[in-house]
């Protein structure tokens, strides 16, 4: 069993790219000026391996997990 | 600290010309020359400046503002603006307060539920021009379908295209080939052009009315702390949205097409599984990004060994910060399933592309129905295609031949 993952956002870094919502739509949405909100905790194969990207595709290294408890 | 490097020193001065008409086909290997003998290079033009290719250098530039100031966005300094365009050359803290007047007319949200005219307007303009076997794709889609997708967002008409189209190139493009003097000229004499339009165009909406959901009428109802936006302002950020908005997708578009056109290996893969657009569109933006901005420094510092004092001007081209091989295994090579792929050809830090969620839509959906419809093209081997360099690097003509394939 793949370790459950919860995602955060660095709000102070962040500047609304929008590429964590668009890999990972089951783990982000956005708000009306396009910035993140996390929705939900990466728990099937799928929604860790979107996070993961999510992580890497952000330009501003603004998101980050941690282990979900 | 002997080995600091600074402007004078010999070992960094390179002739790098970002207007140049000679250099646009082998940019990228003067890049890629720069970022291994001097990443953080100085030039001789335009009153000298400095020019980052690494990516982490290009990134700190974006990421620290306040020493890195926007002031100054091009070299030479206007491109016929009156005053300063917002928000590109505005600062925080008021730059925050612009965005956040912005931010909401590009939001994602927002642009989606435009999809199904933007992909009507793309539809339209292809059945047109899928009627010949050969065209010019700059003229018969990618210069004006960002435009009527433009206008149509601010509730404008969508004749007024090839006029918007005019005064764009000539702003980013200037005269090729004329001096200076001349080019400085007619950059001023479009911009008083699109000032005017712009200006009869808010008047008309002051005394007519329109739609209240349009751009226009939003930025007319806005607030920056409490008073209304002035004209004067409402211009400047109406001049940015079309110098920002117009160029960068025809462009983008163009630089595609071409690329596909060449590797049709690559454009088979696309056609076979539309699934890959999104990706897609990702590695086309990191692989051709066009846009090469400036900065001015604000405060003594150092970037990776070079002093640069404040007043410098500084180049921070995309182009070089998404093809570094320290970044992106293969920069060089085209991989539409590429992962990860932080590419930055909508730049990072505050002045983030507000229209990136704009442009990735229209990018999309052209990909898509581009390649729904034409899944063989070609370049014309009698007529290549023309691309210049510029800060926004485009292409000028595409003659293209379809129901073809290399
Ligand atoms: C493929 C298309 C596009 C590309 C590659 C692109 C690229 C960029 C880049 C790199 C920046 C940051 C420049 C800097 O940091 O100096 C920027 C800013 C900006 N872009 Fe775009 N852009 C595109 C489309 C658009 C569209 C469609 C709009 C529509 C309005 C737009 C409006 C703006 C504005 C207003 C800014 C200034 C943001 C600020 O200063 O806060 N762009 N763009
Ligand atoms: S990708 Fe990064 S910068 Fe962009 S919205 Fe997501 S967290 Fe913010």
């Amino acid at each position: 069993m793949t370790q459950a993952l919860n995602a955060s956002v660095d709000l102070a870094v962040c500047k609304g790219h929008g590429r964590c919502y668009m890999t990972a739509p089951e783990i982000f949405d956005c708000d009306d000026a396009g910035f993140p909100l996390v929705i939900g905790t990466a728990t099937t194969e799928q929604q860790i391996s979107d996070l993961q990207r999510a992580v890497n595709n952000c330009p501003e290294q603004a998101v980050s997990v941690s282990p979900a408890g | 600290m002997t080995d600091v490097k600074d402007a004078s020193s010999p070992e960094i001065q390179r002739d790098f010309d970002i207007h140049s008409p000679d250099d646009v086909e082998g940019v990228y290997d003067t890049y890629a020359a720069m970022r291994s003998g001097c990443p953080v290079a100085h030039s001789p033009r335009y009153g000298g400046h400095f020019v980052a290719t690494r990516y982490d250098d290009i990134h700190d530039v974006l990421r620290n503002p306040g020493t890195y100031s926007s002031r100054t966005i091009n070299v030479p300094d206007s491109i016929g603006q009156d005053g300063e365009m917002i928000p590109i050359q505005i600062d925080p803290p008021d730059h925050s307060t612009y965005r956040g007047i912005i931010n909401p007319l590009f939001s994602p949200k927002r642009m989606r539920e435009l999809e199904p005219q933007i992909r009507a307007i793309a539809t339209e303009l292809l059945d047109t021009m899928l009627a010949e076997k050969k065209v010019d794709f700059v003229d018969a889609f990618a210069r004006e379908f960002p435009s009527q997708v433009f206008l149509a967002l601010m509730g404008w008409d969508l004749s007024d295209a090839p006029r918007l189209n005019e005064w764009t190139d000539t702003m980013v493009l200037g005269k090729p080939g004329a001096s200076e003097e001349e080019n400085e000229a007619v950059r001023e004499q479009a911009g008083m052009e699109v000032y005017a339009y712009f200006a009869q165009m808010i008047d008309d909406r002051m005394e007519n009315g329109g739609d209240a959901e349009d751009i226009t009428q939003i930025l007319i109802n806005s607030t920056f702390e409490g008073r209304e936006l002035t004209q004067f302002e409402i211009l400047n950020i109406l001049l940015l949205f079309m110098i920002g908005g117009l160029h960068t997708v025809q462009g983008q578009l163009a630089h595609t097409v071409i690329y596909m056109a060449e590797h049709p290996e690559v454009r088979r893969q696309l056609v076979g599984d539309l699934d890959l657009v999104p990706t897609a569109v990702e590695e086309m933006l990191r692989y051709e990004s066009a846009v090469c901005p400036a900065r001015e420094v604000t405060e003594d510092t150092v970037l990776n060994g070079v002093q640069l004092r404040s007043g410098d001007k500084i180049l921070i081209p995309f182009a070089a910060a998404n093809r570094d091989p320290e970044k992106f295994e293969d920069p060089d090579v085209v991989d539409l399933t590429r992962e990860p792929n932080p590419h930055l050809a909508f730049g990072a830090g505050n002045h983030r592309c507000v229209g990136s969620h704009l442009a990735r839509l229209e990018l999309r959906v052209a990909f898509e129905e581009i390649h729904k419809r034409m899944p063989d093209y070609r370049l014309d081997p009698a007529d290549p295609p023309v691309r210049h360099l510029s800060q926004v690097k485009g292409v000028v003509s595409l003659p293209l031949i379809i129901g073809e394939s290399l």
